[in-house]
C-alpha cells in the first residue's frame, strides 16, 4: 500500500511530461512526403486572423430589403461557393438567421504577397450569375465553349424559385430526393422552347452559378408550365445544396458591406510571437514564485501548472480527438496567461490550509488530508463563478451556431451577433484554464503531494510550510 | 506569514478612498466625455504603413480631398521593435466606408506617394447601427453576468443570509468595474469588445476572492457563535489574506509581463486589455477584502439594531 502511494508521484509527473511534451510536438508519422498526423501538436493550431492576417466581414442585405430564411441560406451557399473557387478552403462562414447576417471570416493565403483584400470582398457580396445553358460542353478551363458558350437559354431573373423536395415513391421505386424548379412567366416560354427542341434526344441543360457548372441534368419532357424537377443522385443535403445555388442566381439583392476588418500578416505575427514570449516568461515567474512562497507544494503545484498549460494548448489544436480544433487570438493567448496566473489559486487555497493545519500541530499525512478537504468549497465556487463568466463570453462574443451562443439565446436573441471575433477565443481558454485548473489543482497536485509525501526525505514539515524544528 | 489587521474596524477610510475614485472618475467622464470605440459607435479606421518621410501635412489634405472633407483623425506611431511606421486615419463621425472608396484611396496614395510605398495595414469598418447593437448586446451581456453572480451567491450562502451576502459582493463587483471603467476614461482608451471582456473577467474573477473570504465566514459562524460579528468577519478576512494577496500576485504578475510585452512590441490590443485586467483585479483584491466584508458588517449591525429595537419596543409598552 505505502510503495503503491510512492509510484503515484512518478506516474502522474510522467503523465503530465508526456502531455506537456506530445501537445507542443505532436505525433506524427511519416510516410515519404505524406505526413500522417495522429495527435495535432502547436503547429496544427488554427491562427486568428489578427495574428495571421485575413478578412472579417459581414454581409447583409441591402438596408430596405427584409430577406427570407430562404434567401439567406441561398446568400450563404453562393459566398461558400466563392470562398472555395477563389481557393480559399480554410474559411468560417456563420449566418445569423435572426438578423439577416452573414459573418465570413477567411485568413491571409499563406505565401501571397498581393492578397487583394478589397476585391476578395467585393467578389463574395456580388449576385451570383446564374444561366442555364445548352449541353455541357466546357474547354481546358472548366468554361463553356462551343454551343454551351453561346446558347443561353436562361438567366437568374428568370427563376422563381428551386427548392428541395422529395418524389412520392413510385410502385416499387422508393421515394428520391429531387430539386423542384419554378420560373417566372420570363422564363415559362424560353424553358418550353429549349425543352422542345432538346426532348427528343434527351439532351442536356446545364446550370452555371458565376463560371462553374453545377448541375447537367438531361431534359426527359417537353416543360410548356415552367416547373420542373431535377432528379438524380441527391440526397437531402445535396439536393438543399443544388436548390441554394440556384436560389442564390435568383436573389433579387447584392450583398452590402459596411462591416469587415482587414488586417496584414505581418501585423499580427509579430504580435503572436511577442504574446507567445509573455506566455513563457509568464509561466516561469509564477513557478519560482510559487516554489519560494509554498516550497514543496509549490514545487508540486508548478508541475501541475505545466501540465494545466499543455492542457489548455491541447485543448485548442484539437488533440483531444471528439474536441474540434479552436481558433486562437491574440486575446486567446492573453486568456492561456491569465489563466496561469490564475491557474495557482487552487493550489495556493490548499497549500494555505495544510499551513493552518500543521500550525494546529496536525501531522503532515492529516494535514495534507484536511487541508484538501477543507479548501475544496473555495475552489469549487470561486471556479463556478469564472465558468459562468467564461460561458457569457463565448455566448454573447461566438458564432450564431456555437453550442453557448445557442444556450443563452433566450437572453441574446434580441441582439445580432458579434461583428468581432477575436474575444470568443478569450472566452474559451479562459473556460479552457479554469477547468484544467480545477483538473489539475485538485487531483493532479493532490495525488503528487500525497505521494510524495510518504518519502521520508520529504517528510519534514518545513517543506511544507511548517516550523523547522518541528520535525 | 499570519496576518492580523483590523480591517473591519478602519472600514470607514476604506469607504472614503473608493468613494473619492468613483467621484473622479465620474467627474472626468461627465466633463472629458466618455469614448467609445468605432465598434460601438461606428465609423472607419485605416492603418497605413509607409517607408521613409512622409510630407504629413500632403497627406493630411489629399486624405481629406479623397474623403470628400470629411472630419478625420491622424496618428503616427512607430514600433519600437520593428522600426516600422504607421499612420493610423481615423473616421470617428462618418459611418462605414464603402470598399470602392478604400481601393480608390489607395490608387491615390500609391500615383502620389509612391516614394513612401503606403500599404494598408488594417481596415476596420463598422456600420453605425451595428455598432449601436452590438454596444447592447455587450452592456446585456455585463447586466446578466452580474445578475447569475448575485443568484450563485445568494444560493450558496443562504446560512449567512445569503441575499444581503450577495448584494453585498454585488457592490464590490460595481467598485471593481468602475475602477476597470476609470482605467479607460482617464487613459482615454476608448470602450471597445476589450473593455466588456476586462470587465466580465473581473466580474468573475472578484467574486472569487469575495467568495473564499464568505466561506470563511460562514465556516467561523459555526466555529465561534458567540463572537461578534465585526470581529468574525475580521477574522475571516485576515484568514484569507495571504491567500487572496498570493493569489493575485501571482495573476497580476502574469499579466504585468503581458502588459510589458505589449508595450514593448506596441501591440495596442492587448496593451488595452491587460493593462485594465491589472487594474481591476488590484481593484478586486481590495473591494473583497476592504469593501464587501466590512459593508456586510455594516448591514448585519444594522439588522441588529433595528431588530433589538423591535424587541425593545413591545417590552416598553408592557411596562407602561
Amino acid at each position: 500500500m505505502k510503495k503503491r502511494g510512492k509510484i503515484t508521484f512518478f506516474v502522474v509527473f510522467a503523465l503530465i511530461v508526456l502531455l506537456a511534451y506530445t501537445a507542443i510536438a505532436g505525433i506524427s508519422t511519416r510516410y515519404g512526403d505524406v505526413e500522417n498526423i495522429i495527435i495535432k501538436g502547436v503547429d496544427s493550431i488554427r491562427w486568428g486572423i489578427d495574428i495571421r492576417g485575413g478578412v472579417d466581414v459581414t454581409f447583409t442585405p441591402p438596408a430596405d430589403v427584409e430577406a427570407t430564411d430562404d434567401e439567406m441560406s441561398a446568400a450563404e451557399s453562393v459566398i461558400k461557393q466563392r470562398l472555395v473557387s477563389q481557393n480559399i478552403t480554410d474559411s468560417e462562414v456563420y449566418t445569423d438567421y435572426q438578423n439577416d447576417r452573414i459573418i465570413v471570416r477567411f485568413p491571409w493565403k499563406e505565401g501571397e504577397s498581393d492578397f487583394n483584400p478589397e476585391n476578395a470582398i467585393k467578389e463574395l457580396g456580388e449576385t451570383a450569375e446564374l444561366t442555364f445553358r445548352e449541353g455541357n460542353s466546357t474547354d481546358g478551363t472548366g468554361a463553356p465553349s462551343g454551343t454551351t458558350a453561346t446558347n443561353i437559354i436562361l438567366t437568374g431573373s428568370d427563376v422563381k424559385s428551386a427548392k428541395a423536395g422529395q418524389t412520392s415513391g413510385q410502385s416499387g421505386s422508393s421515394a428520391q430526393f429531387v430539386v423542384q424548379l419554378e420560373l417566372n412567366d420570363s422564363g415559362k416560354e424560353k424553358f418550353s422552347e429549349a425543352t422542345a427542341k432538346l426532348a427528343p434526344s434527351n439532351g442536356i441543360i446545364s446550370i452555371w452559378l458565376d463560371d462553374q457548372m453545377i448541375s447537367y441534368p438531361n431534359v426527359k419532357d417537353h416543360i410548356t408550365d415552367g416547373i420542373a424537377t431535377i432528379s438524380g443522385n441527391f440526397d437531402a443535403e445535396s439536393a438543399k445544396e443544388l436548390a441554394d445555388k440556384i436560389n442564390a442566381g435568383a436573389l433579387p439583392f447584392a450583398l452590402t458591406a459596411d462591416n469587415y476588418n482587414t488586417i496584414n500578416p505581418t501585423l499580427g505575427l509579430d504580435a503572436k510571437d511577442a504574446m507567445v514570449l509573455a506566455g513563457g516568461i509568464a509561466l516561469l515567474l509564477v513557478c519560482l514564485y510559487m516554489i519560494i512562497v509554498y516550497r514543496l507544494p509549490g514545487a508540486v503545484a508548478s508541475i501541475a501548472l505545466v501540465g494545466q498549460t499543455a492542457g489548455a494548448i491541447a485543448a485548442i489544436s484539437g488533440y483531444f480527438a471528439p474536441f474540434p480544433s479552436f481558433t486562437l487570438t491574440l486575446p486567446g493567448i492573453a486568456g492561456i496567461v491569465l489563466a496561469i496566473g490564475m491557474g495557482v489559486d487552487a493550489n495556493v487555497i490548499t497549500a494555505e490550509r495544510i499551513k493552518e493545519e500543521l500550525r494546529s500541530g496536525k501531522s503532515v499525512n492529516a494535514a495534507l488530508q484536511s487541508g484538501y478537504k477543507r479548501a475544496f468549497s473555495a475552489i469549487f465556487d470561486g471556479n463556478i463563478t469564472v465558468i459562468i463568466v467564461a460561458i457569457i463570453l463565448m455566448g454573447a462574443f461566438g458564432p450564431p451556431a456555437s453550442m453557448f451562443a445557442t444556450l443563452l439565446k433566450p437572453i441574446f436573441q434580441f441582439f445580432p451577433s458579434a461583428i468581432t471575433g477575436s474575444i470568443y477565443s478569450f472566452g474559451y481558454t479562459l473556460l479552457v484554464g479554469v477547468i484544467m485548473n480545477f483538473v489539475m489543482g485538485m487531483g493532479a497536485s493532490r495525488l503528487m503531494l500525497k505521494s510524495v509525501s510518504k518519502f521520508k526525505c520529504f517528510g519534514s514539515k518545513w517543506l511544507y510550510g511548517g516550523k523547522k524544528d518541528e520535525e | 506569514m499570519k496576518s492580523n489587521m483590523n480591517i473591519v474596524a478602519k472600514r470607514k477610510i476604506f469607504f472614503t478612498i473608493s468613494l473619492a475614485i468613483v467621484a473622479v472618475t465620474i467627474l472626468v467622464s461627465v466633463i472629458f466625455g466618455v469614448k467609445r470605440d468605432i465598434q460601438f459607435t461606428g465609423g472607419a479606421i485605416i492603418t497605413y504603413s509607409y517607408q521613409g518621410e512622409l510630407d504629413k501635412s500632403a497627406f493630411e489634405s489629399e486624405m481629406k480631398a479623397a474623403l470628400d472633407g470629411q472630419h478625420l483623425n491622424l496618428q503616427y506611431s512607430q514600433n519600437s521593435a520593428t522600426g516600422k511606421q504607421n499612420v493610423v486615419v481615423s473616421l470617428p463621425n462618418s459611418g462605414s466606408i464603402s470598399i470602392d472608396k478604400v481601393s480608390s484611396i489607395q490608387s491615390m496614395l500609391d500615383q502620389k506617394f509612391a516614394a513612401n510605398e503606403l500599404t494598408q495595414e488594417s481596415i476596420d469598418s463598422v456600420d453605425p447601427t451595428m455598432g449601436g447593437e452590438f454596444f447592447l448586446k455587450c452592456i446585456a451581456a455585463v447586466v446578466f453576468a452580474a445578475v447569475l453572480m448575485i443568484l450563485f451567491i445568494a444560493l450558496r450562502f443562504r446560512k449567512i443570509g445569503g441575499w444581503s451576502a450577495g448584494v453585498m459582493a454585488v457592490v464590490a463587483l460595481l467598485h471593481d468595474v468602475i475602477m476597470v471603467f476609470a482605467v479607460f476614461t482617464l487613459c482615454r482608451i476608448p470602450l471597445n469588445d476589450n473593455f466588456i471582456a476586462v470587465v466580465l473577467t473581473i466580474l468573475g474573477y472578484s467574486i472569487n476572492d469575495t467568495i473564499v473570504i464568505y466561506d470563511r465566514i460562514r465556516e467561523n459562524t459555526q466555529l465561534h457563535r458567540s463572537m461578534p460579528v465585526a470581529e468574525r468577519v475580521n477574522l475571516s478576512i485576515n484568514q484569507s489574506f495571504v491567500r487572496t494577496m498570493n493569489t493575485t500576485i501571482t495573476t497580476v504578475m502574469a499579466m504585468s509581463v503581458v502588459c510589458i510585452v505589449a508595450l514593448i512590441f506596441n501591440v495596442t490590443t492587448i496593451l488595452t486589455f491587460a493593462f485594465p485586467m491589472i487594474v481591476g483585479m488590484i481593484s478586486g483584491v481590495y473591494s473583497s477584502l476592504c469593501i464587501s466584508g466590512p459593508l456586510w458588517v455594516v448591514w448585519q449591525e444594522h439588522k441588529a439594531k433595528k431588530k433589538a429595537e423591535a424587541a425593545k419596543a413591545p417590552k416598553a409598552k408592557k411596562k407602561k
